[in-house]
């Protein structure tokens, strides 16, 4: 056991230097901030002497129309109540989400694909240190992706007399358990899968999947379609991140924290479990692909 | 056989011209709603702060309900089409319109079936401070309330009618009289005394229209009480045959507020007081530009599921499942409004704002807009009603951040009501946030040279 840890250590700080050294990341991340501050350059100009008016600036116009239609107006006026901070956070921390745990998922595959992680094993290294110190990269890489994106956010916020609501707090600390998820089931779809492009595809279905059970939960749907959504979302939920972090993020606009951090412990759960269920399936199936 | 064609072809000509003005008309027809016949429930829910008539069509299959309160539901056959102007399903009562006499039968969370007759009702709306005086009679109390509505009117209309009398015959005297003073003056006699009666004289005062219901109560109806806890039930409707109508089975929803204890804000900007904005969320911040003073006005507020709130006033509106929503109530009764300019370093004492009354007045010449003024009842607004009740709250560019906290009557600060008022402006120094956004890349820049570095040597 001790020697899995320490395996996971050495080879945790070895991905974290090659992801600093490798342009990617740096790349991902400036595309996030840049996003971040468009929207909220976007968001200044929609403010006028009754409040926000999205209306007033075009980009802002379609996304509060197309949010609107998809998930009702209620969804869009909580969305911007606090300010533009919530709806840039995420859109923000997307690219870097993406960017982590695809380029994990792939390399994953990669290198079991060409018999590297074949290699590790004959050393002192097995399957799940290996899966383990890329997670650990990722969960760190997260953690500071969040905190430069907090600190923008604030630097924004002050520029423009704008304030970051309580929920932007919620929402940050609870996506940093939701992204350890998703990395797990990255991890799980490479081990699954026998090369890169098959574990990508299969991690980006499922997630595909779980956000569409999660969206059609939300969305403004009618009758059929709406039963239908239900009785499968009732089904998926309970392995789907996104549930989780509603159901704690739910907890957290009622400020019933000790729920909310039930929420967190339940995506930490997940995550172990479908790492568990990784670990499992590299034993039985082997690092050879 | 060529005359015969000869003679057919104005007849031809004619078709040619004639059937596409048919087809036009068939077209233009087509344009005009279908109207089809239907078993409905008409509905007469309250909302938590009125009652909102609404009607279940066929493919409705759940009625949204408010739980521990009185709901009215009856049957009838209507004519039902789409309105697609507004995209709302509607009910041509006009025509057809036939109401069913018979019983509800209710079941659900595990009780027998249970048969709910109908009862007369009504239900008004009596003055109060604020808004929120709905009141339900049934039976012998809604005759009754009915009734006392009625007598308020007539003994209005009497009162009217002897005011009306009594100004003509003032009217009279007041003529009467002075023709005697213009024709003593003419015959140089001391009319003093007359001018000083026809001072005296005071024209009937108006009588004042019944004030006691702000909605008075309507002409009493038949209909079926649901007045249930909390749950999923199932009705369908009994004839007075007792045979189950066709089609006539549906799922009751009833819900409860999730919250109740905040307090929303009605923003009313100076330059704009017919677009006032809402601010619901507690923790919502009013973002605005600085350019005029606003007008607020708290209210309390309940939330509620978004999408058995949007069904319970329109049962085919949209709403989404997995939200709640705030529901504005009713207005702050009384309130005091305390303002802290400045953020957490530099707060200025709380200073208290009353609700004040203010006049809309239209801007005269092009500009054609309304500015709002404070209400003069003794000058420009005399014999006037107020437009609004609000809180005057200038705000400029000098005080970018004021906090807001709302105190009831008794000057107790009330919970879930603080907001804050931010001027935002676009900041001079927008480039700044992008030399921040690039952060990353020049850290790649510095990490690449460094790695350079250590390998060149």
């Amino acid at each position: 056991m001790n020697q899995r840890i320490h395996a996971t250590a050495v080879i945790a700080r070895r991905r974290i230097l090659e992801t600093v050294i490798a342009p990617g990341y740096y790349v991902a991340l400036t595309i996030g901030l840049v996003l971040a501050h468009l929207l909220v350059a976007g968001f200044v100009r929609t403010v006028d002497s009754s409040g926000i008016n999205l209306s007033l600036v075009p980009v802002y116009d379609l996304i509060g129309r197309s949010l609107a239609g998809a998930f009702g107006s209620t969804f869009t006026a909580k969305l911007f109540a606090e300010g533009p901070f919530l709806f840039t956070l995420y859109a923000a921390f997307l690219p870097v989400l993406l960017y982590l745990a695809v380029s994990t998922v792939f390399r994953f595959g990669l290198e079991k694909k060409v018999g590297a992680l074949e290699l590790l094993t004959y050393g002192p290294a097995d399957a799940t240190a290996y899966f383990l110190a890329a997670l650990i990269k990722d969960l760190l890489m997260t953690a500071v992706s969040l905190a430069v994106l907090l600190a923008f956010l604030l630097a924004a916020a002050g520029l423009n007399n704008l304030v970051l609501g309580a929920s932007l707090f919620h929402n940050l600390a609870i996506l940093w358990f939701v992204a350890g998820a998703i990395y797990g089931y990255g991890i799980l779809a490479a081990s699954l899968t026998d090369n890169s492009a098959s574990a990508v595809a299969l991690f980006l279905g499922v997630f595909l999947v779980f956000a569409v059970v999660m969206i059609g939960s939300f969305a403004v749907i009618e009758g059929y379609a709406r039963n239908l959504a239900s009785v499968f979302a009732w089904v998926v939920k309970w392995i789907s991140p996104l549930f989780y972090w509603d159901l704690a993020l739910r907890f957290a606009e009622v400020g019933n924290w000790g729920m909310y951090l039930a929420g967190a412990l339940l995506l930490t759960v997940l995550a172990a479990a479908v790492l568990a269920l990784s670990h499992l399936t590299m034993k039985v199936r082997g690092v050879r692909p | 056989m060529m005359r015969g064609m000869l003679r057919l072809r104005p007849c031809v000509a004619a078709l040619l011209v004639i059937l596409p003005m048919l087809l036009a008309a068939a077209g233009l027809a087509a344009q005009a709603p279908l109207r089809e016949e239907q078993f409905v429930y008409s509905i007469v829910a309250f909302s938590g702060r009125d009652y909102a008539g609404t009607f279940a069509r066929r493919e409705a299959d759940t009625i949204y309900l408010m739980a521990d309160v009185d709901n009215f539901i009856t049957a009838r056959n209507a004519l039902v089409y789409f309105w697609p102007i507004t995209g709302e399903w509607k009910l041509d009562l006009a025509g057809l319109d036939v109401p069913f006499e018979g019983t509800l039968e209710l079941s659900g969370r595990g009780r027998e079936a249970q048969p709910v007759g109908m009862t007369p009702y009504t239900y008004y709306n009596v003055r109060g401070e604020y808004e929120l005086n709905w009141q339900v009679a049934t039976g012998a109390e809604a005759e009754a309330a009915v009734q006392h509505s009625r007598e308020l009117i007539a003994a209005y209309y009497a009162a009217v009618q002897t005011h009306q009398r009594e100004r003509v015959l003032y009217e009279e005297l007041l003529n009467e009289l002075a023709t005697v003073i213009t024709a003593l003056r003419r015959e140089g006699r001391d009319v003093t005394e007359l001018v000083a009666e026809l001072e005296k004289m005071e024209a009937p005062a108006q009588p004042e229209p019944p004030g006691h219901y702000v909605v008075p109560p309507s002409s009493v109806q038949q209909a079926f009480i649901l007045n249930l806890p909390v749950g999923e039930y199932d009705v369908r409707f009994l004839t007075a045959d007792g045979e189950v109508m066709e089609g006539s089975e549906r799922r009751i929803v009833t819900f409860e507020k999730r919250r109740a204890e905040a307090v929303g804000m009605e923003v009313i900007p100076g330059d704009k007081w017919t677009r006032p904005e809402e601010s619901t969320s507690p923790t919502s911040v009013l973002y605005v530009d600085g350019s005029t003073d606003l007008y607020l006005r708290p209210f309390y507020q309940q939330e509620y599921n978004d999408l058995f709130y949007e069904k319970l006033r329109r049962n085919d509106a949209r709403g989404n499942p997995g939200l709640m929503k705030w529901v504005r109530i009713q207005q702050v009764p009384g309130a005091a409004l305390a303002v802290i300019a400045g953020t957490a370093g530099s707060r200025t004492e709380p200073r208290m704002v009353l609700e004040e009354p203010f006049f809309v007045e239209q801007i005269p010449g092009g500009a054609l807009g309304y500015r709002i003024v404070p209400f003069d009842p003794e000058g420009a607004h005399q014999g006037r009603e107020p437009s609004l009740r609000a809180f005057h709250l200038p705000v400029s560019a000098r005080q970018p951040v004021l906090h807001l906290r709302v105190h009831d009557r008794d000057g107790r600060a009330l919970p879930v009501s603080d907001r804050q008022v931010r001027i935002v402006a676009p900041s001079a120094n927008g480039w700044l946030p992008l030399l921040l956004a690039a952060i990353p890349l020049l850290a790649l820049i510095a990490v690449l040279v460094l790695r350079s570095r250590r390998v060149s040597r």
